[in-house]
This record gives C-alpha cells, structure tokens and sequence, in this order.
C-alpha cells in the first residue's frame, strides 16, 4: 500500500538544497532535514517512513524536519507516518506563504507540528488523524505561533484509539503582543473504542486585542443507533464499527492537501482498521 | 412466515411488551395501531433484535426457525427489515458504500457472489427511481442532512434494495407531506408481492389507502386488544381509540 503512495504520487527524491521552482517531490522520513522552499515556488511533497526505515532504526527513530517557505511560496504536505517514530516538524512561513499539511499517524509515535507565521498573510491549514490500536501508545502535539500581524491558521486533528491504546493530543496556539487581524482555529475530534483512552488538551495564549481565536476537543464514543441501523442492514458489529470509525476520519482524508494521494492513503487506513 | 406467542419484553425493570400474539403469513399486509407509548415502536425493535430490551416469556419463529437467538444482522440476512422511526444518521459514511456491503452480506448469507461495480450501479438506479430519490443522496453520507421525507424514502430505497421477505415500517408516514407520502406508499405496495409480507405501524388511516392492510390491530398497554380488518382503521381516525380503551378496561 506504502508504494502504492508512491506510484501515484508519481514524485522524484526530493534533492538537497533550496527548492527554486515549483514542482513535486517525496522524501522518507529517515534523517533530519533542512528544506527551503523559495519564493513563490509551489511545492508538493510526500514525506513518509519506507519501508527501509525498519531496517534503518530498530531503536526508536527520531528525525527533525525544518521547512521554510519564503515569501509567497506555497506547498501542499502530506506525511505518512506508519512506525513507532518521534518526528519534529517545523515549518515557518514568510508574508503570503500558504502551507496545506495533511497528518497520517499510524504508528505509536510522537509527533510534535510548530508552525509559526512571520509575516502577512500567510496561512497555515492542517488536517490530521491517528490511529492507535492494541497497546500502542502515541502522542501529538500542534503549536501554531501567530507572530505576526493579519496571519491565519486552522487545525483539525481526529484521533481513534481501541484496545487499550492510550492517545494524546495537545494543541498550541499562541499570539503575539503586535500580532492583529489574526484569524485561527483549532479542533481535537476524538473517538474511543472499548477500554482505549485519548486525552485532549487545546491551549491559547493571546496577547493581542483584535483576534478571533477558537478551539474545541472532544472525545467520544462510537454511536449505538448508527450501529444498530447497520447491523440491521445486515453488517457484522464489526464491519459496523470499522464503516463508522472509517467515516469518522473520512474528511481529513478527502480533503487530503495531495488530492492525488486520496485512494492510496484510504487504502493505508482500510489496512489499519482491520486492527481496530 | 412470522408466528408470535406471547411475548414479553422489557427494559431495566419496565415491562413494555405484555403477552403480544401475532402470525403474519407471506403475501399479507398487517397495520399496527394504537397511541403513542403502547410499545409499537418496541415490539417492531424486539423482533429486530435490538438488544437494549430483554424477552422476558414467549417465541418468535420467523421462516421456520427460531428468531429470538438470532443476532440482528442475521435476523437482517434472513430477510427481517426494519424500517426505523428515526433513521440514524452517519456521518462520513456514504449511502452507497454502506449500501453496497448491506447487499453483499445479503447475497454472500444466500451463497451468491457480491455484485459487481456495473451491477451494483445499475440496481440503485432501478430501486432509488421506486421512491423518486435523488441520485445526489445515494452519494452523501447516510441520512446526514436529508430532510424528514428523504430519510422516510431513503428506508423506503433500502427496503427496495435489500428486497426483505418481513418488512416492518415504524411509522414511516409520519412527518411527511402529501407528495412523500403518496411516493413512499406507491414504494411500499409496488415492493409488496404475494411471497412476501409488510407490518406497518401507523397512526393515519391515509397510508392506509394505498396500502390495503389485511389485518389492523390496536396496540395498547404492550397487548394487542383488538384485531380488525381495513374498516376498522377508519373507523380508529374517526373515533380514536376511547371506546376500545375503555372496553378492554372495564
Ligand atoms: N429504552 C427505553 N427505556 C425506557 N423506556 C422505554 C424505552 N423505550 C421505550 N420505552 C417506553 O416503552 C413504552 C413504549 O414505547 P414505544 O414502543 O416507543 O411506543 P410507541 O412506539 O407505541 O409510541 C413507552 O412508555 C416508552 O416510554
Ligand atoms: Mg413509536
């Protein structure tokens, strides 16, 4: 399913170096790395763990990722992660700089996004979702730093825990004193299945007058009546709570900053629920 | 086809079904009536095997066999529908997928093959004209932002898919206009054929004139009190149910 990702992505390795012009790229999460996006180039890369990445670290992996747009520039992300990992991303964004992120966790990992808006304009937007099953545990973390004046941001993360998974999200978003006109939204969807636990911790600090800030979390349980109405239609329970979860996380996925990674990426979660 | 002898059924420690006894046999329409609270909604849940209610006395036999052990998605492969008071909504979960795995199930618990794509697209073509649903619907999560009539006919486009040898429709005329209501009766009397049988729960004589029942039956205080034919229906509108009540108390 993982090369399915990248055949239809259909990317070049991303090379070393500043990225000047538009185009599309993949990276494997191995190492840390140092990516500059330059002005007004439009980007679209696919970060995720090959499957080499087993064999690469058989100790817990840990890469940082620094992403810098520069003015005006654009990229669209999506970042598979499918192995117990801990993974720091960074990315900064110039005036006029859009970044669209799309988050797949569905390995026990640690996964910490900080992404600060330094100049007008720029607008950071990210959907995300994990999955945690069995034992695991794993834990995410979004800080979005307004830093500057008229800068947008919105985040959706949904979270599925089952077995005895324990899940944690907590979410940042921070204003500066001379940040004005700034417009940002963050929201922590959750859902527990038997005796697995999310935690949701959404957090503002805001320091400026003329914001518009908003925030929820909740965490829920998978619904009774809806699983009545389809076993009724003849699914198993099973198939039942597998259809709800899967339609639970279906937006982040339909909405996935790569369009074209949408068939791939429901293949990789179809695979993960049949865990749940 | 159904045989019901005295069943009880309650929840926590409230007996709601006292004693009901019911035989439907293929090709018959039954209407259920009686005022709200008498356990219609209730009975029509037992029989689908919602588990939030515990048979306390009594049998179903269901096609020959014993229904009661059964869990609901196989009461629902055996040929049970039940179409819901409230149809529940799914968010992210589209009509067509969950059709689609509905039908399968059905067709894998009778030994036959899943439908393919083409096949698959063109039955609900055929069935979603049955209740005049628009297309648009059969993509969108299910029930998620139908307003009251689509939910009733999209029951209606399910039962017609999922093609029952039993159909329970609770309530599924109420909260509609005139032209739904007239849509989803055609539905149900061009869906009923002589090797199958329809219970309606209703409160209006009106559903009535599309669907000639067989039978009709005052629900009261968990007892089936009185078993008439269509006459009695309208006489039900007319009169309301007081000197039946006041009978069956004295
Ligand atoms: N889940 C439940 N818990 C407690 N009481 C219930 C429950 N469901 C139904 N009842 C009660 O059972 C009785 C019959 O309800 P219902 O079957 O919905 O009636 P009807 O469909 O005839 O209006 C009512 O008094 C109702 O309050
Ligand atoms: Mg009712």
């Amino acid at each position: 399913m993982k090369s399915r990702l990248l055949d239809i992505m259909d990317a070049q390795y991303l090379p070393k170096g500043d990225i000047t012009e538009s185009g599309r790229w993949f990276y494997t999460a191995t190492q840390s790395r140092n990516i500059t996006i330059g002005c007004g180039a439009k980007v679209e890369l696919l970060i995720f763990d090959s499957d080499r990445f087993e064999a690469d670290c058989d100790e817990e992996c840990e890469a940082t990722i620094d992403i810098r747009l520069e003015g005006g520039a654009e990229l669209k992300l999506v970042h598979v992660i499918t192995h117990d990992s801990v993974t720091l991303l960074n990315i900064d964004l110039r005036g006029d700089a859009q970044c669209r992120v799309t988050e797949v966790m569905l390995g026990a990992s640690t996964l910490k996004v900080t992404s600060s808006l330094m100049g007008s304009n720029a607008h950071f937007d990210l959907n995300g979702l994990f999955v945690l099953v069995g034992e695991q545990r794993g834990s995410v973390e979004v800080d979005v730093n307004h830093l500057h004046a008229e800068t947008t941001s919105r985040t959706l993360f949904k979270g599925v825990a089952s077995g005895v998974a324990r899940g944690k999200f907590s979410g940042m978003i921070l204003v500066e004193p001379d940040a004005q006109r700034i417009l940002a939204e963050q929201t922590s969807r959750n859902i527990v299945l038997n005796e697995a636990q999310i935690l949701t911790e959404p957090q503002l600090e805001i320091y400026a007058d003329d914001v518009k800030c908003s925030h929820g979390a909740t965490v829920g349980q998978l619904d009774s009546d809806a699983i009545l109405y389809m076993r009724q239609r003849g699914l198993s329970l099973e198939d039942a709570k597998r259809m709800q979860v899967e339609g639970f996380v279906s937006d982040v996925v339909m909405h996935a900053a790569i369009e074209r990674l949408m068939e791939p990426l429901q293949g990789l979660l179809s695979e993960k629920f049949k865990q749940l | 086809m159904l045989k019901v002898e005295n069943l009880h059924a309650s929840v926590g420690e409230k007996d709601i079904l006292r004693g009901i006894n019911l035989t439907v046999k293929a090709g018959e329409v039954h209407a259920i009536m009686g005022p709200n609270g008498s356990g219609k909604s209730t009975l029509a849940s037992v029989l689908a095997g919602n588990e939030k209610f515990t048979v306390t006395q009594g049998s179903v036999e269901f096609m020959g066999e014993d229904l009661l052990p059964m869990p609901i998605e196989e009461r629902s492969r055996k040929g049970l529908f039940l179409g819901f008071q409230y149809p529940v909504e799914i968010p992210g979960v589209s009509m067509a997928n969950f059709m689609k795995m509905a039908v399968n199930e059905q067709r894998k618990a009778r030994g036959e093959e899943p439908l393919s794509a083409a096949e698959y697209l063109r039955m609900m073509k055929e069935k979603s004209a049955i209740v005049e649903l628009d297309s648009k619907l059969t993509s969108r999560a299910v029930n998620e932002g139908f307003s009251g009539g689509e939910k009733k006919k999209n029951e209606i486009f399910q039962m017609a898919m999922l093609d029952p040898k039993l159909a329970i429709l609770d309530e599924t005329d109420s909260g509609l206009d005139i032209d739904a209501l007239r849509i989803v009766a055609t539905g149900v009397t061009r869906l009923h054929t002589n090797e199958n049988a329809t219970v309606v729960i209703t409160h209006y004589q009106r559903l009535l004139d599309y669907i000639v029942p067989d039978y009709v039956h005052v629900l009261y205080k968990g007892r089936i009190i009185y078993t008439g034919d269509k006459t009695l229906a309208l006489r039900l509108e007319k009169e309301g149910y007081d000197w039946l009540i006041n009978n069956y108390e004295e």
